[in-house]
């Protein structure tokens, strides 16, 4: 008559691996469990009690993992573990001491089952063995797997642009020494049809380029001299990618640059030849055509399709399986391309080209684009900062720019980026600023540590030049560098303000749910990284706007282990591909841009992704607990 | 009041040799060291569900219980039981506790049951919140079904949580406050077993106080529970 209550078996199966695992091992696995009592601020596992004697999930309560001293480069610091987590599996794994403190941070329940018995059940379960030896990279890359399986159907390409380009490279390229003449190689390119030519010495390296597009511009048109060497002509300036490079590396290239080609060079030999044509069977839109599109356009109406070719490409490539990194870098890169023209146009049309007063302005995104974060639904963000000219007051360089900033925010939300709700933007006279201007707002704000003076900081701090007097924005920013990492008080009510904001994690359930149950995967999932990167890169005086720049450069100024910082990096960009693909079902299901929001329902995510989707928040609590840690919160 | 008659004076039960036995193995165990410390130590943590809330006319359906070994409770070391009854209670008592008509009388017969439960719980020393209920519908079962006179050393909650958290003592009363005090989860209120468990976790919430106050055996909480049963009588 001894018994298990069912409560118990439903508690355990609703978290991993146990929800994975087969029911007679679960039993097998609580019966002989023992549950654990421990008040809060009572040391459950600590170095000093030696090898660890059990494995534990977490009934009831907070578990914090402190850093310790002696194991500083340890990975598993700044835990903190919530309901239906286990502990400590590396070390039980190890058959090692910890190197972190587990502390109970309440009243804490833990189901205990003896080192023996773990071992014994790794044997016993598959299930069980895979959740403690697999790593969250292989549970990514499972994820992207599944992700592309479901696009499948709307992609026909089998290579993607995630291919490295050795794998893109069709023939070994024609190539000509520097001194062949004009009419040799033209002789050469039409005989083996190629469209280019490029030049080597004699080791192979590639000196110079032609192509059939400069025959026209170059020889025919201005009727040189053929007997000349090819050298002359070619254009000298190459842009060369590595085997290793992905298509979309290259595509991104030939779309920033113009370029029609890429050279493949490996140790600076030349490999190989990448054309656009050849991408362009890797992708239904080509790139480079809606950078010159932009680049070229001179009305609103084709600036309107150039932003819906940057939307149809950014869904062509999820289906495709790009990785958030690179697909919110292509965003970003096609917007910033779309606003810097739009800008462009405005300047000109303002007949102010020129002058003094335009030559001292600098048109700056800020917030998510500042960061290279953009997703398709994100709303403009933008401020101006100017010199004075001599002779001019502040207030009449304002009086001047503000029509057209209000002309540029008018024309860009015509272009899908909706007007700011909260009037961030360049028309509004208090983001129209002089450099001593910003500089006094923002020490402002540093001094401030109001509610209003953080957010502006969480926004505003992550500014970054996108037309004109860029050196502008870089002395900002510079200043600030310096003035922030000064100011302890000023980063501290940061981190304070930041840590207001609680990933969603297993008090209740698995998640906890906003009133809808939906999670916001921006404010709870984005926003952690994002507000953590922050802090760090304004502490460590790192100039860099985009988190996850900004997460790798502080971490090695301040000590983190690599691999902690990569496991954030991999939490948020999975947190962001989810975001990215429930934008994408939402428009593909016609709800408008601007009706496009952040929260799901984790009852809709597939059992990995919702595991992943776990774990990543967990990452984010780890964050967290580094910045708790930091300032003492 | 023919029900009551009729148990009071009912004749001794008759036990089966083999039953006969059992009772008296456990009778011979040797009686349990109320004095080793909590973690030196196995107490059976109990919760009972009736056919309602009277002592005289209602009778057991269920017992559980949960073991708590050297501090920590151990699940295997649980023990849960429906007894046969007669005739089903009323339909109100079974939406509490949920043992339905069928499940009643399909339950153990009495007297296995409660070996059953004697063997398991050998002489440790028994917890329960409000022991005057739990301990009065066993010991009237016992009798009724064994012939036994089921004396044991009982610690009752309801007295040692007030008596270690003083501040709490007006507002808390019933289980519930407390559990709800330490956000102890139950997802089967009012289903024996389930509260024995989160009476146990009550009970190593207790002990870990305790330990606080220089108190580390049953005898040092009992002696507590005394104290504050004085108190409130005084006051």
């Amino acid at each position: 008559m001894s018994a298990i209550h069912p409560s118990e078996i439903s508690f355990i199966t609703r978290h991993a691996p146990f929800d994975h695992m087969e029911l007679p091992h679960v039993l097998w696995m609580l019966q002989r469990m023992r549950l654990g009592y421990y008040p809060e601020g009572e040391v459950i596992v600590s170095p000093e009690q030696g090898p660890v004697d059990r494995f534990l999930v977490i009934k009831q309560g907070m578990v914090h993992g402190e850093q310790s001293v002696a194991h500083a480069s340890e990975a598993d610091t700044w835990l903190e573990l919530a309901e239906g987590e286990c502990f400590p599996l590396g070390a039980l794994l190890a058959n090692r001491r910890v190197a972190s403190v587990y502390r109970a941070g309440n009243d804490v329940f833990c189901y205990e089952l003896s080192a023996a018995d773990f071992r014994e059940l790794i044997g016993l379960s598959a299930a069980f063995r895979d959740f403690c030896t697999r790593r969250i990279a292989n549970l990514l890359e499972h994820s992207k797997q599944v992700i592309q399986a479901q696009y499948s159907n709307s992609s026909v390409e089998q290579q993607s642009l995630a291919s490295p380009l050795s794998s893109i490279i069709r023939r070994t390229p024609i190539t000509c020494p520097p001194d062949m003449t004009v009419r040799q190689v033209l002789k050469t390119m039409h005989e083996q049809q190629v469209g280019s030519m490029i030049a080597v010495d004699a080791s192979g390296r590639p000196l110079g380029i032609l192509t059939l597009p400069d025959v026209l511009e170059r020889i025919a048109l201005p009727q040189i001299d053929l007997d000349q060497p090819v050298i002359n002509v070619m254009s000298t300036i190459l842009e060369t990618m590595t085997p290793q490079a992905l298509a979309h590396e290259a595509a991104l290239t030939m779309a920033k640059h113009g370029f029609r080609h890429v050279l493949v060079v490996e140790n600076e030999i030349l490999v190989g030849l990448v054309s656009e044509k050849d991408l362009f069977a890797l992708q239904r839109v080509g790139l480079r055509q809606i950078g010159s599109t932009i680049r070229n356009a001179d009305t609103i109406e084709v600036l309107q399709q150039g932003a819906m070719d940057i939307r149809n490409m950014a869904r062509n490539m999820m289906a495709q399986g790009v990785a958030a990194e690179q697909l919110t870098q292509f965003i970003s890169t096609f917007n910033d391309l779309l606003t810097v023209r739009v800008v462009e146009l405005e300047f000109m049309a303002s007949g102010l080209v020129g002058t003094p007063l335009l030559n001292g302005v600098c048109w700056m995104a800020l917030g998510s684009e500042g960061r290279f974060e953009q997703t398709l639904n994100t709303d403009q963000d933008n401020a101006i900062i100017f010199d004075t000219p001599q002779g001019m007051t502040a207030d009449q360089v304002r009086e001047k720019l503000l029509p057209i900033a209000r002309r540029i925010n008018e024309k860009l939300a015509m272009c899908g980026f909706p007007l700011c709700r909260g009037e961030i933007m360049a028309s509004n006279p208090q983001w129209c600023l002089s450099l001593e201007e910003w500089k006094q707002a923002f020490s402002g704000w540093i001094r401030g540590g109001t509610p209003e003076s953080l957010l502006y900081a969480t926004i505003f701090f992550d500014f970054r030049a996108l037309y004109g007097a860029q050196h502008l924005a870089e002395d900002l920013r510079l200043w600030l560098a310096r003035v922030a990492s000064d100011n302890s008080r000023f980063l501290y009510m940061m981190a304070e303000n930041a840590l207001r904001n609680r990933p969603p994690l297993g008090v209740i359930r698995d998640f906890v749910l906003n009133d809808s149950d939906r999670i916001d995967l921006k404010l709870n999932g984005i926003t952690p990284f994002v507000d953590a990167a922050r802090i760090f890169s304004l502490a460590t005086g790192v100039t860099h706007t985009n988190t996850i720049q900004r997460l790798r450069l502080s971490a090695a100024k301040m000590n983190l282990p690599t691999s902690e910082i990569e496991a954030w990096i991999d939490a948020l960009l999975f947190i962001q591909v989810l975001r990215l693909r429930h934008h994408d079902e939402s428009s593909a299901k016609g709800l408008s841009e601007d009706a496009l929001d952040n929260l799901i329902d984790p009852a809709s995510l597939n059992e990995l992704d919702r595991r992943i989707l776990k774990e990543a928040f967990r990452q984010a609590r780890k964050a967290q607990a580094k910045l708790r840690l930091d300032y003492q919160l | 009041m023919k029900k009551l008659l009729q148990r009071w004076f009912a004749s001794p039960p008759q036990l089966t040799p083999q039953q006969r036995t059992r009772l008296d193995a456990w009778r011979a165990l040797p009686a349990g060291d109320t004095n080793s410390t909590f973690d030196h130590t196995r107490y059976v943590v109990v919760d009972v569900e009736t056919t309602g809330l009277n002592l005289l006319t209602d009778t057991l359906i269920s017992i559980g219980a949960v073991a708590v070994v050297n501090g920590r409770i151990v699940l295997e070391d649980s023990f849960s039981v429906v007894l046969q009854q007669q005739e089903s209670s009323g339909k109100e008592n079974i939406l509490v506790h949920g043992i339905t008509s069928t499940a009643q009388r399909e339950g153990e017969d009495p007297v296995g049951a409660l070996l059953a439960f004697l063997e398991y719980l050998g002489k440790s020393g028994l917890v329960a919140f409000h022991v005057a209920f739990d301990e009065t519908m066993i010991r009237r079962a016992m009798r009724q079904y064994l012939g036994l006179s089921f004396k044991h050393a009982w610690l009752d909650l309801a007295y040692v949580m007030p008596a270690l958290n003083r501040t709490l003592m007006g507002s808390h009363r019933v289980l519930d406050d407390w559990i709800g005090r330490f956000n102890i989860r139950i997802e089967a209120r009012h289903n024996a077993l389930a509260d024995a468990l989160a009476t146990a976790q009550l009970f190593q919430i207790a002990i870990a106080q305790a330990h606080k106050k220089n108190i580390n055996d049953f005898e040092g909480l009992y002696d507590l529970e005394k104290t504050h049963h004085w108190l409130r009588d005084v006051s």
